[in-house]
């Protein structure tokens, strides 16, 4: 069990790298692949909630750690209405919440239907983006909702989740190494049936 | 709730708090260590994708055409925009000249950088170029191509040879900006959520009775500490007068799109 978190936490780390090769695809909406985010949410439902609140701190701080941008700089007197930056920090509540939202369908993920984690894990950053553009609407006055806007949040959210099954297969194949089941009910199940 | 789980979350929201109360300085601290302790990876990852764009190109051009032609595009590049500050240099040494006020042309450093990597957040308009501070690169220098201007340096490397770029056409970064031919000054940006396609800035804060038609041109006006006088931003696209002040809509002269290779103004002196 600790050595799988702990694999969890190496696997978001190196999902940290990964996204740094990800580039955004200008031809569908801009939206991009959420690696970091997809491989949180698809390890939280996987276990328990300590572990989950772990991944979700470091998750968020070194998302905001990669996002954040610097002060505005120049002349306050020519610049009167400085743009504002988000709260370095924010992430890590955004990730929690997304985690406690993965954690709710625990129970039929450990029944071994972990399509409806897949599908969940879509919905999960298409709300995470919400949040986020809300945020800044927020922060920054005004809000500004359009087409463009819309259509890079839902692909962004299809595009990631059609890439879960690939993290739960690899989150499967870790639980294996380390001798660990992270779907106990289905084995037990499987194991009657055979 | 289980004591441990209990523990766990409060460990959690006080870690949160924490990192929301971060001062600029210590999450400027935070976001160079990660840089940082990234950068190998970032490095075998950049030489690989050289690699292999040298290896599909191989076919086509020999590495050294291949050489020759980056360096040529690059000096092309400068030349150009060299040129068109020549021209605006005149124009101005002439009005000077005609105002009979003498003052000493500015001189105008420029660093050929390459672009290593776009948009690599969700929300920001950033690009990362392949200088930094070892070749002397600090924040908040103007990033300039042929075109017009591109944006600002927000954050240069610890290890000095990367730098990321503010874009024109994010919502953060603001320019000073003059409208050809009239006397409207304001303040241009990027529009928020405004990616797909082709961007459009805003110019906010003109006079409410603005003489401004589209198609003129808007170059900066040199005021606010960060970009030099009179380089071209774009041309106006459409304007909305309202009751207290207009705005306009500014096509940016830079194809943002497509960009390469890029400009770091590194010394002006006035």
């Amino acid at each position: 069990m600790i050595r799988y978190s702990l694999a969890t936490i190496l696997l978001l780390l190196a999902a940290f790298v990964a996204q740094q090769f990800l580039p955004a695809l200008t031809g569908l909406h801009h939206s991009r692949i959420l690696l970091v985010q997809l491989v949180f949410l698809c390890c939280a439902v996987t276990v328990g909630q300590t572990t989950m609140l772990a991944l979700a701190f470091i998750g968020g701080f070194l998302w905001d750690a990669q996002c954040a941008l610097g002060p505005h700089g120049g002349d306050p007197d020519v610049y009167t209405q400085q743009v504002e930056n988000l709260r370095f920090g924010y992430s890590i509540l955004l990730f929690g919440g997304m985690g406690v939202l993965m954690q709710g369908i625990q129970p039929l993920f450990k029944q071994g239907k972990w399509h409806f984690s897949a599908l969940l894990s879509g919905i999960a950053v298409l709300l995470y983006l919400a949040a986020e553009y809300t945020i800044i609407n927020f922060v920054r006055g005004g809000i500004v909702i359009n087409r463009a806007t819309l259509l890079q949040m839902l692909s962004t959210a299809i595009l990631t989740m059609l890439f879960s099954p690939l993290v739960f297969w690899l989150l499967f194949r870790t639980a294996a190494l380390f001798h660990h089941s992270i779907n106990p009910e289905a084995g037990r199940r499987r194991r009657r049936l055979a | 709730m289980k004591p441990l789980n209990l523990i766990a979350l409060l460990l959690f929201l006080g870690g949160a708090v924490w990192a929301l109360t971060r001062s600029d300085r210590a999450v400027r601290g935070i976001q160079a260590a990660y840089y940082q302790s990234i950068s190998p990876f970032l490095k075998t990852g950049s030489r690989l994708e050289t690699h292999a764009r040298a290896f599909l190109m191989e076919t086509r051009h020999s590495k050294e055409l291949e050489t020759e032609l980056a360096a040529a595009r690059e000096q092309l590049g400068r030349l150009q925009l060299i040129e068109t500050r020549f021209r605006d240099l005149e124009e101005e040494n002439q009005q000077l000249r005609q105002a009979l006020d003498f003052k000493q042309n500015s001189r105008f450093d420029v660093l050929a950088a390459r672009v290593i990597r776009r948009n690599p957040t969700t929300w920001w308009q950033t690009l990362e170029i392949d200088a930094g501070s070892k070749r002397g690169i600090g924040t908040q220098l103007a990033v300039l191509t042929n075109e017009g201007l591109v944006g600002k340096i927000d954050r240069v490397d610890n290890n000095g040879e990367r730098s990321s770029v503010l874009l024109l056409i994010d919502e953060k970064c603001q320019v000073s900006a003059r409208v050809e031919g009239s006397p409207e000054v304001g303040i241009l940006n990027g529009r928020r959520g405004g990616f797909d396609g082709d961007p459009l800035l805003r110019l906010r804060f003109l006079s409410a009775n603005a003489a401004v038609r589209p198609g003129q041109r808007v170059l900066t006006t040199g005021r606010g500490g960060i970009f030099q006088p009179d380089i071209l931003l774009g041309t106006i696209h459409s304007v909305e007068k309202g009751a207290l002040d207009s705005e306009a809509l500014v096509r940016p002269s830079v194809n943002f799109a497509n960009l390469g290779a890029v400009f770091v103004v590194l010394t002006t002196d006035s």
